[in-house]
């Protein structure tokens, strides 16, 4: 009996679980099944469907052919990856430099970084603070703005505490000054929260929206998040088609513009989707492999 | 240690404060610099000239404007609402995915449940425009099924908030199930076999043995949250509002953007934004130190 009752409470159990899953699997594979979708057939697509009907790559190459998709393709790919690897210089090298013994001045230096940390600043003024800098519509603004995050700073601090002395004292022997041993030793021995802060930087970059379109007004500064959201929120339908194609009323004008708006968000995704499997693999992986480790 | 001899570790670390010297310039560049020029608030911004000192003016219009109360009203709505709908969800998550060991079905829930997290509110919105849409959606198919009319979500002023919850449970419970999931994870093998050895079933195991370890987790993050109740989701609320809902959700954050940046009421909107920092400055500081108390475990 109570073999039994285990069992029929396993099976409730699994199929909710499997409900929630399916209400983030399905929206998601729905998007990407209208963005393949054949546009004569993507009418019969009901929002449960997770497959395309018939296959196309039309809406992909409309999307991505035109200048102003691509444009903004391009700004949000240089901002992630200069940001990003700015980013993870910047945060590991003053990691190391905090985590340094007896350095006179630590203890006001942390208190400093947990105000910052706890006190947002006015977004009036942030908008200002960019304006001075003369980089008002530059890229540059995005790429400096959060440069530091204070809290993945600290669990770089973190791992880096845990560097054996031992391993310096040796390069301090061989007279190493503290930029060598940051690059030949503290670099190479951090891979791995490298490459989680770095996913986690090169994730933050890619989504920011918020500030993006406050900082980048003109059109060939714009970045994808911001016209993406043009094209969701404001359904402006004439930028994601193309105002000439919509004027001739060619082939592309009558294509569905929920499906061209489906592939620029799948579009969206894509760099997500490609760093998913490393994300899982260095962050969660312990969580996810299940059993107790004792 | 005296001054001196300080003085000379210094002299000797010198490679070291040159290598952290870009930080400082980058911290005292964006953030001090913008936190030091809050204190317009308390100027009146003048384009020539310089700015005049007004005192707590433009609170005192702040907190006389209705509009400022019900912006205020709705972040704390809003924030509380996510805060105890949402709380249990991750921890119910993580209890039946502990039903599930090793398995792949366990695998294949948690690499599709977390995946949420990493998206941008644009896509969100994108994905649940669809999802909620009263014509094609995938909730309207449904609803057809059980034979109820098809509702518009989205521009429904009683049901913005809701779609303001459940979105953001759909973005975070997979992913905030795993600090819980870690925990139970922690829970000592031989704790499981004493208590089948006396004659426990699954449920006692999960309530008497599972839960209390769950307890300083649950505390922590719950804590922990009260310290971010003026933060309602700028990025969500942006990408979910129409002229049709707005008024449900205009939090603290978009009053700022629109007063400030749209409008150019400078001092004004940063005074409100001042509020909104200071208030948070106490909560999170007072929550990091009760949650620290608690449990041993704070923000930082």
């Amino acid at each position: 009996m109570a073999a039994r009752r285990f069992t029929v409470s396993k099976l409730l159990i699994g199929i909710v679980l499997t409900a929630i899953a399916l209400t983030m699997f399905v929206p998601i594979m729905n998007l990407i099944a209208k963005s393949l979708s054949n546009p004569d057939k993507v009418h019969l697509l009901h929002g449960y469907d997770i497959l395309p009907k018939g296959f196309s790559l039309i809406n992909y190459q409309v999307v991505l052919s035109n200048p102003i998709v691509g444009r903004a393709l391009f700004n949000s790919l240089f901002i992630t990856t200069i940001g990003t690897c700015l980013s993870l210089f910047f945060t590991t090298i003053t990691a190391y430099v905090l985590t340094r013994k007896n350095l006179v001045g630590k203890t006001p230096i942390m208190i400093f970084l947990i105000v910052i940390m706890i006190f947002e600043p006015g977004i009036v003024q942030e908008y200002m603070v960019v304006k001075d800098l003369h980089l008002l519509d530059s890229l540059w603004a995005m790429v400096l703005y959060r440069t530091i995050n204070v809290y993945y700073l600290i669990i770089m601090m973190r791992f880096l505490e845990d560097i054996p002395d031992s391993l310096l004292e040796a390069g301090k022997m061989d007279g190493a000054g503290h930029m060598t041993m940051f690059w030949r030793i503290v670099m190479p021995l951090a891979r791995v929260p490298l490459l989680t802060i770095g996913m986690f930087y090169a994730i933050a970059r890619w989504n920011e929206f918020f500030k993006s379109s406050i900082f980048l007004s003109s059109r060939e500064n714009t970045v994808l998040q911001v016209l993406l959201r043009q094209f969701v929120v404001e359904r402006d339908t004439t930028t994601l088609v193309g105002a000439v194609d919509l004027l001739k009323n060619n082939h592309i004008a009558q294509l569905d513009s929920s499906a061209l708006k489906a592939a620029t968000i799948v579009i969206a995704m894509i760099p997500i989707l490609m760093l998913y499997p490393i994300i899982l693999k260095y962050y969660t992986n312990g969580v996810m492999e299940g059993g107790i480790k004792e | 240690m005296n001054a001196n001899s300080k003085l000379k570790r210094m002299w000797s670390d010198k490679v070291l404060y040159l290598m952290l010297l870009p930080a400082i310039a980058y911290f005292v560049i964006f953030h001090v610099w913008p936190i030091i020029g809050m204190k317009l608030a308390f100027y009146e911004y003048r384009i020539l000239g310089d700015n005049v000192y007004v005192g707590f003016k433009y609170f005192k219009d702040l907190f006389s404007t209705p509009i400022f109360s019900k912006v205020l009203a709705n972040t704390l709505i809003i924030s509380a609402m996510k805060m105890f709908l949402i709380f249990p969800f991750p921890i119910l998550f993580a209890l039946m995915l502990n039903e599930f060991i090793n398995g792949k079905f366990r695998k294949a829930v948690q690499v599709v449940s977390y995946l949420p997290h990493f998206l941008s509110w644009v896509v969100i919105a994108g994905v649940w425009f669809e999802f909620l849409s009263p014509s094609t959606g995938a909730v309207s198919s449904l609803f057809k099924v059980f034979g109820l009319p098809s509702h518009d979500f989205l521009t429904d002023k009683d049901s913005i908030r809701w779609v303001l919850v459940a979105s953001e449970a759909w973005r975070s419970i997979g992913w905030d199930s795993i600090i819980f999931l870690a925990a139970i994870m922690g829970v000592s093998k031989s704790l499981y076999e004493a208590a089948y050895v006396d004659g426990a079933n699954r449920w006692h195991i999960v309530t008497r043995i599972v839960l209390p370890h769950l307890y300083i987790p649950m505390v922590t993050i719950f804590i922990l949250n009260v310290g971010f109740i003026m933060n309602a989701g700028l990025d969500q609320v942006l990408n979910f509002t129409n002229d049709a809902v707005n008024s449900q959700i205009d939090i603290i954050d978009t009053y700022v953007y629109r007063v400030g940046l749209l409008n150019g009421q400078y001092s004004f909107a940063t005074a409100a934004n001042l509020f909104k920092s200071v208030i948070g400055v106490i909560l999170v500081l007072s929550t990091h130190f009760i949650s620290k108390k608690l449990t041993s475990k704070g923000a930082w």
